[in-house]
């Protein structure tokens, strides 16, 4: 049905691929780019994107206003060399950036692999793979391109890939071969392949392929999507692979799946755009002013000045005017703002990969912040969204705890790992504290406990009934799995005692208890998730037919004879479970009796042989088997969380995030977790929305929407859980915005079993329409879509493939540090950005309003009141140091702190200290500032005759006293600013005073030896003993800031913010863990939408709501896949010790008869 | 739960080291640098900790203020209006066009006498030199002695670069425009009898303008030949070079020019004029008395409404008077005293409201 659909909308592109003919497949390369650049769309691409800065793109303008002869009171370059200047640096920057994405890439396109080429295997990089290549990928490997399995080292030409790249899912997948190919193994016969494939355009999407295979122009072979090994998966428990590659890079499934790399902003930045565009009002407005003020006085005056007469006495016109005030003014938009933000980034970035916090010891890897423009961001994130697998989890599952025959084992397991002694016997790899770990049990055994019958059965179970295949190699066993926790089971098992050490094709051994044991396998009831179970069918070594069974709480329950006990007590031990966010499994026997077994095994034979429906007919038939169980107890398994999840997500929820996770996973699994992870409690409601049409979801969106009444759009104490299939529904624009607003009022949100793009498609919804920053985190190739969807992207490195590093914004080995990465780096970048643009702002405003005051009294005539490359370097050099070391050293408060008190970082995430309103208050200082520095200063001067000679004075020298008093105050207020001061912090600010005093003693000695500036000469002389100078130098600073001071000092005292009360605690250094009363209060108040839990006055009406305790079932196995589970365990020997392979594939056959 | 993390089981159980990026080669070696963790202080702005530094600026400024104050307030000074647009003023009749040249005589006494060097200035109002086509209209490299930007004065310069296709020396509106004056003093002794105060021209420019900025131009001895092919400025009476007897006082090294030349920064400015140094015995340098101050009246300003004047003035440590600096430093200080004082209220009373606060948690 979905081959109509997809050829439908994939259109009629089809491509054919001609075997062993590489001249006739001309397709695009292997290789793959995720760079920003290349050589050549460098300068292009970097100047756009440079002059689509609003701020850059002025001064461009400006400096080429400044050609105009005779327009310009500052000369022709004193904009255009800063310009280039900057735009240099941060070329270089965005230069080093980009090479390292480079290298990256390179890493990937030079792996090597094995081609079939001239009739010989030859190891060839992944760049040079092409389309109709035949590849031989062994154990392990990642595939380097889409191909078509030909054949394999295994049975059935079948082979196992991991996925979890892709879409995320953990479990292994099987891939068969076509029998047509099947013996296509060797140089030869590969190289005598002749033929086509013809198969689909390249699409996205990753279960569905549709092509034919045309061998030796004879038959059509149909290919599916079973026959299709993807590039980015890997070949796993299989020897060697061999396969024809169809697609090769961008136009690999997992390629087509990437989103274009996006060029982030980070919302700061697009604020700070607003603001310097008001800045430009401002300029706009002034230089306004000033031309009516010339025109005013042109009017009342300019008639009669002889002294200024020109010959062409008209007066100049408007617009020539309006030029060049703007010019005179245009210095009131920092020019240096965009370099010294992308400096500061640059370095806090550097502060990213240096943090020893986020250095992962074991794999020594740092942390990496792949991008440096969206550092600030990481203060500002609201909403989460998260992966499961790989992200939160290790992606190592344990069978951790258990419950026999009502008694609990391996409660105490957490607290001590010295206790390991008693199971000395049996070696275990694994360190024993995350294993399975009590010795009661053992003890138990031994000692003739009550239980012990029980506890012998379970363990045989468990050895038992799986479809697990032990590989030897040497001493020790390795088994492998398509199902993850049956893998753990067994492991489980066998440290227990019960070693499962070999299968064959129709029988297990066990070691028990030191004695073998072989039991038969007469039939295994396959795993589905309809059935939630697999039970397999045996003969015990004394002859008894047994059904053993596993599966969730639910399907095993309602199968329990009324015989069976301890009913009650696992149930309470299988909710203790699930509280602890691991994944159960009931398990139960039966006895089973001759007659009626083969009763069953003929509706058993007729059922496997029909055609129509044959799987739901065998389930049915299985189910008339499974039935009148004993309980044996239950297991449970641990997903293994990541290191410090739990504590990382409370923290974070704690700083007012909402985390959804997104995974690819089943929604029991993904319950699990968030069980594990805290995100759930058992007491949240949780929404579940399971439907498989449009109508049904929109109703039940509704419903729920309903039920929510009041409380919808606020912050509940909810949890909504929705799969993928829904999520197709509910993403659809007419109750996507009903849906998303549902999922708002949740704290907690768990999509599951979503596609990448779907993820991706989740997160630029709420993008879209909720005013917030984003962050996703993931680790696989399927998160790339997300990772860059989101304002912030963050990646799990250190696995094995580097999509979703290669394509995040900031790279961790671990999701804890996340912590750090938000907490700490995010809140302190924050402060220090906004802190460093505001800066920029003010000390540029108080500087060239001042000659807007000026003008005033020059006749609005555009003269400045400095020298003019003063005015140029002011930005570039005396004033450069303190925005530096504000946007870089600044600390609001300890990192201790930031890591105790959460809450704090609501004051980032909430921008209050960088809005428009706080940017006005910043203006109206530097307005206050600069009247005050202009007035004081030409009052002082007034008389010109502040000289001890009685000489007179020049405007210049009124210009340098201002100047210098601007540098102080300006200084001085970044000292202000600063709430921590290092020893850099001093440096800056007290030498950024003596590096303009020291330029302006040597500039004013440069005429005429060095012909510019001849009004400067020797003005530093006369200035600096002039007496007012000093007299100045103290009192107008004094006079600008004392207002500042006492601003902050009416805030803290009668207003004091919680962050205040942070660092004065931190200064009394009374660093005892209880706060202070006031704090506790304080931090309670302080988060808008307190977490404590809503009085649970909403009604659900709706039946999707669960709000009882989960059992916490959850299994993982592989489904839907033309040979089944049963099949393929048939297959294996693995007794013999060289291969395990039983090479008989007619062997099939036999089971059906 | 047993969530403390173990190397071994995860390199057992995990995939297979990575390869790490090239980026990732490096180890950051542990620096409080690099972690962040310099020593740093943080000062903590709270009624507390900033009340001192207020009665401390304030204790500071105070004092110095008047220190300021009472000098600038023991420096004589006298100021003469002598514009003429009163019609009762004795220079109201230099107004008129055709009356040129015109002298003017005005009276005047001193109150107290002028002790230690007096100087004299003259001051013009409404007189924008700071206006931007006068500040930019100079050359430089023409005043400095650059015999090329001599005869080829800087564009600068226009309107008055050329005059009847010879270079102007000294170009530009600046030089064009300079003050032309004359001011004499003369000390009323007696009914009849009037003596000459001596009244210093060199010395009232700066000494690096004199011997560094500005320069006149190379060549033989005689000024006029170094100032040969140019012509004067279109207002200027006499050429540059003639504008005083002694040699090292006239072309561009003119200290009168010199002076003009540096432009005020406010349109109301004065600029010094002459030297009276004090006598050598122990009268005061100007003794109290009547005076009178002739004038050849040249300069118009009338007809932008400006205002001359020609001040008399002593010079202590910080200048000539201007009480503004004095005031300043006192307004400053008595308003840090203030703030420390309400300062100081509002800490004790929020100290104790919200001591009462906390006890009622």
């Amino acid at each position: 049905m979905d081959w109509q659909a997809l050829q439908v909308s994939d259109g009629p592109k089809l491509r054919t691929i001609y075997l062993n003919q590489p001249d006739m497949n001309a397709f695009c390369k292997n290789g793959i780019s995720t760079a920003k650049y290349s050589m050549w769309s460098f300068l292009p691409r970097y100047l756009y994107l440079q002059f689509s800065k609003t701020a850059n793109a002025f001064f461009l303008f400006i400096s080429i206003l400044q050609q105009i002869p005779g327009i310009s009171p500052t000369g022709k370059y004193t904009t255009l060399c800063p310009l280039l200047i900057i735009l240099a640096i941060s070329a270089i920057k965005e230069i080093i950036e980009d090479y390292n994405r480079h290298l990256a890439d390179r890493l990937i396109n030079t792996k090597s692999t094995v081609v079939l080429r001239q009739e010989t295997w030859q190891s060839i990089m992944w760049e040079e793979v092409k389309v109709g290549d035949i590849v031989k990928s062994t154990d392990e490997q990642l595939m380097p391109a889409d191909m078509v399995l030909i054949s394999s080292s295994e049975p059935h030409v079948t082979c196992y890939i991991a996925t979890s790249n892709l879409d995320g899912e953990t479990n292994l997948k099987i891939r068969q071969a076509l029998l047509e190919t099947a013996k296509m193994q060797t140089e030869k016969e590969l190289s005598e392949l002749s033929g086509k494939i013809e198969c689909e355009g390249p699409n996205c999407h990753f279960n569905s392929f549709i092509g034919t295979l045309h061998l030796n122009d004879e038959s059509m072979i149909p290919i599916g999507p079973d026959q299709i090994l993807l590039r980015g998966t890997q070949l796993k428990n299989t020897q060697w692979i061999i396969g024809i590659v169809i697609y090769t890079g961008s136009e690999t499934k997992i390629m087509q799946n990437l989103v274009t790399s996006p060029l982030k902003r980070s919302e700061v930045d697009k604020v700070t755009n607003v603001q310097i565009l008001l800045l430009f009002l401002m300029l706009l407005v002034m230089s306004l002013v000033s031309c009516l003020g010339a025109l005013v006085w042109n009017d009342k005056y300019g008639e009669n000045i002889w002294y200024l007469k020109n010959k062409d006495s008209k007066p100049s016109s408007f617009g020539y005017d309006l030029l060049v005030f703007i010019i005179l003014y245009h210095n009131l938009i920092p020019i240096s703002l965009l370099v010294t933000l992308e400096i500061v980034k640059y370095i806090q970035a550097l502060f990213i990969n240096w943090d020893e916090d986020m250095h992962y010891k074991e794999k020594d890897l740092y942390a990496m912040a792949r991008t440096s423009t969206l550092n600030e961001e990481l203060g500002q994130v609201k909403y989460l969204f998260s992966d499961k697998t790989g992200t939160l989890t290790c992606n190592i599952m344990t069978f951790k705890k258990c419950s026999i025959a009502g008694v609990i084992y391996g409660n105490q397991s957490d607290t001590n790992d010295d206790s390991t002694e008693n199971l000395g016997q049996f070696p275990s790899p694994v360190t024993p504290s995350f294993e399975f770990n009590d010795p009661t049990l053992l003890m138990n055994l031994e000692n003739n406990h009550p239980t012990k019958e029980y506890i012998v059965e379970f363990l045989t179970l468990l050895s038992v009934c799986h479809t697990v295949v032990p590989e030897r190699h040497g001493k020790d066993i390795i088994y492998q799995a398509s199902s993850p926790d049956e893998a753990a089971l067994v492991k489980g098992a066998k440290k227990l005692g019960f070693v499962f050490k070999t299968r064959m094709p129709y029988s297990v051994t066990i070691e028990a208890m030191g004695e073998e044991f072989t039991f038969e396998i007469l039939n295994v009831l396959e795993f589905s998730s309809n059935r939630k179970r697999m039970s397999v069918i045996v003969r015990t070594p004394m002859g008894k037919l047994k059904l053993y069974c596993k599966g969730a709480d639910t399907v095993i329950y309602e199968r329990l004879s009324e015989n069976s006990l301890f009913m009650q007590e696992t149930l309470v031990h299988m909710e203790h479970f699930a509280k602890e966010g691991l994944r159960t499994l009931c398990i139960a026997y039966a006895d089973l009796k001759e007659l009626e077994y083969q009763e069953w095994l003929m509706k058993y034979k007729r059922a496997s042989t029909v055609m129509l429906d044959r799987t739901e007919n065998l389930e049915e038939c299985y189910d008339s088997i499974e039935k009148e169980f004993l309980l044996l107890g239950a297991t449970a398994i641990e997903d293994r969380l990541q290191n410090g999840v739990p504590e990382t997500i409370t923290s974070l929820l704690n700083a007012n995030i909402k985390i959804w996770v997104l995974t690819g996973d089943k929604p029991e699994t993904a319950i699990n977790i968030a069980f594990a992870c805290k995100l759930l409690s058992s007491q949240m409601p949780r929404i579940l929305l399971n439907t498989n049409s449009l109508e049904a979801t929109q109703q039940a969106i509704n419903q729920n929407c309903q039920d929510l009444g009041t409380f919808l759009g606020k912050e509940n104490d909810l949890a909504l859980i929705i799969d993928g299939e829904t999520l197709n529904y509910a993403l659809d624009s007419e109750i996507k915005r009903k849906f998303l607003s549902l999922a708002l009022s949740c704290k907690a949100v768990l999509c599951c079993r979503v596609s990448p793009l779907q993820k991706a498609e989740i997160v630029s919804l709420v993008k879209k329409h909720v005013h917030a920053i984003t962050l996703a985190i993931g680790d696989g190739a399927n998160d790339v879509g997300m990772i860059q969807t989101a304002h912030v992207g963050v990646g799990i490195s250190g696995n094995e493939g580097m999509q979703a590093t290669n394509n995040s914004d900031y790279a961790i080995a671990q999701f804890s540090y996340l912590e750090k990465l938000l907490l700490v780096h995010g809140v302190w970048n924050y402060f220090r950005v906004t802190k460093c643009i505001l800066y920029c702002f003010y000390k540029n405003v108080v500087l060239y309003v001042i000659e807007l005051w000026f003008a005033f009294i020059n006749g609005f005539s555009g003269q400045i009141i400095y020298e003019r490359w003063c005015i140029s370097l002011y930005n570039v050099i005396f004033t450069s140091l303190p925005p530096l070391t504000l946007g870089i050293f600044e600390q609001c408060c300890s990192q201790e702190s930031l890591l105790r008190y959460p809450q704090l970082y609501t004051i980032s995430q909430a921008a209050e200290i960088f809005s428009t309103q706080v940017f006005w208050f910043q203006c109206v200082h530097a307005l206050i500032h600069s009247f005050i520095l202009f007035w004081m200063t030409s009052k002082m001067l007034e008389h010109d005759m502040v000289l001890q000679g009685g000489h007179t004075t020049s405007y210049l020298f009124l210009g340098n006293f201002i100047y210098t008093y601007v540098v102080v105050t300006v200084c001085l207020k970044a000292g202000l600013d600063t709430l921590s001061w290092n020893k850099l912090s001093h440096l800056a600010i007290w030498g950024s005073i003596a590096i303009w005093l020291v330029f302006f003693t040597i500039y004013s000695y440069f005429w005429p030896t060095i012909p510019i500036a001849p009004e400067m000469t020797r003005q530093a002389n006369m200035v600096m003993i002039c007496p007012h100078f000093w007299l100045g130098f103290f009192m107008i600073p004094t006079a600008c800031l004392i207002q500042n001071v006492m601003w902050k000092l009416i805030q803290n005292t009668y207003k004091k913010s919680f962050l205040e009360e942070i660092r004065e605690m931190e200064s009394r250094r009374t660093r005892d863990l209880s706060a202070p009363q006031v704090l506790t209060k304080r931090m309670e108040g302080s988060l808008p939408n307190s977490l404590s839990s809503q009085p649970c006055e909403i009604v659900f009406q709706d039946d999707s709501v669960q709000q009882n305790t989960p059992y916490g079932y959850s299994f993982s196995q592989i489904e839907g896949t033309k040979i089944t589970q049963e099949e393929l365990i048939r297959c294996y020997d693995t007794s013999k010790n060289q291969s395990k392979k039983h090479s008989n594939i007619d062997h099939l056959d036999v089971i059906y008869e | 739960m047993a969530m403390n993390y173990n190397a071994k089981d995860e390199v057992d159980g995990g995939p297979p080291g990575a390869p790490g990026g090239a980026a990732k080669n490096r180890r950051p070696d542990n620096t409080a640098f690099k972690q962040q963790r310099l020593p740093a202080w943080q000062p903590i702005l709270t009624a507390g900790t900033v009340l001192p530094t207020f009665f401390i600026i304030g204790l500071i400024f105070i004092p110095i203020g008047i220190g300021i104050f009472v000098t600038s307030n023991n420096i004589r000074e006298i100021e003469i209006d002598y514009t003429g647009t009163e019609p009762s003023s004795p220079c109201n009749k230099c107004l008129f066009p055709n009356a040129t040249p015109c002298f003017c005589t005005i009276n005047f006494t001193l109150e107290q006498s002028f002790e230690g060097n007096v100087f004299m200035y003259y001051g013009l109002s409404n007189f924008y030199q700071n206006h931007r086509r006068y500040v930019k209209s100079r050359d430089d490299s023409q005043l400095n002695g650059d015999a090329s930007a001599l005869l080829n004065p800087s564009k600068e310069c226009e309107p008055y670069r050329r005059n009847e296709d010879k270079p102007i020396a000294p170009c530009g509106a600046i030089a064009n425009s300079m003050f032309n004056d004359t001011l004499e003093l003369f000390l009323i002794s007696n009914e009849s009898q009037s003596t000459p105060i001596p009244l210093q021209r060199k010395g009232i420019a700066w000494w690096t303008d004199k011997n560094v900025k500005f320069r006149n131009p190379p060549g033989g001895k005689d000024l006029e030949e170094r100032f040969k092919g140019t012509t004067k400025p279109v207002n200027w009476v006499k050429p540059v070079y003639m504008l005083d007897s002694d040699p090292n006082n006239s072309g561009f090294i003119n200290e009168d020019f010199i002076v003009w030349m540096r432009t005020a920064a406010l349109p109301t400015f004065r600029k010094l004029y002459r030297l009276i140094e004090r006598r050598n015995d122990l009268h005061p340098t100007l003794p109290a008395g009547q005076y009178y101050l002739n004038i050849t009246y040249n300069y118009p300003v009338h007809s932008f409404d400006g205002r001359k004047r020609m001040i008399l003035s002593t010079i202590s440590w910080m200048g000539g008077k201007n009480p503004f600096l004095g005031i300043a430093y006192i307004t400053i200080g008595s308003i840090s005293f203030l703030l420390g004082v309400v300062l100081l209220v509002i800490n004790h009373k929020y100290r104790n409201s919200s001591n009462t606060a906390d006890i009622t948690i």
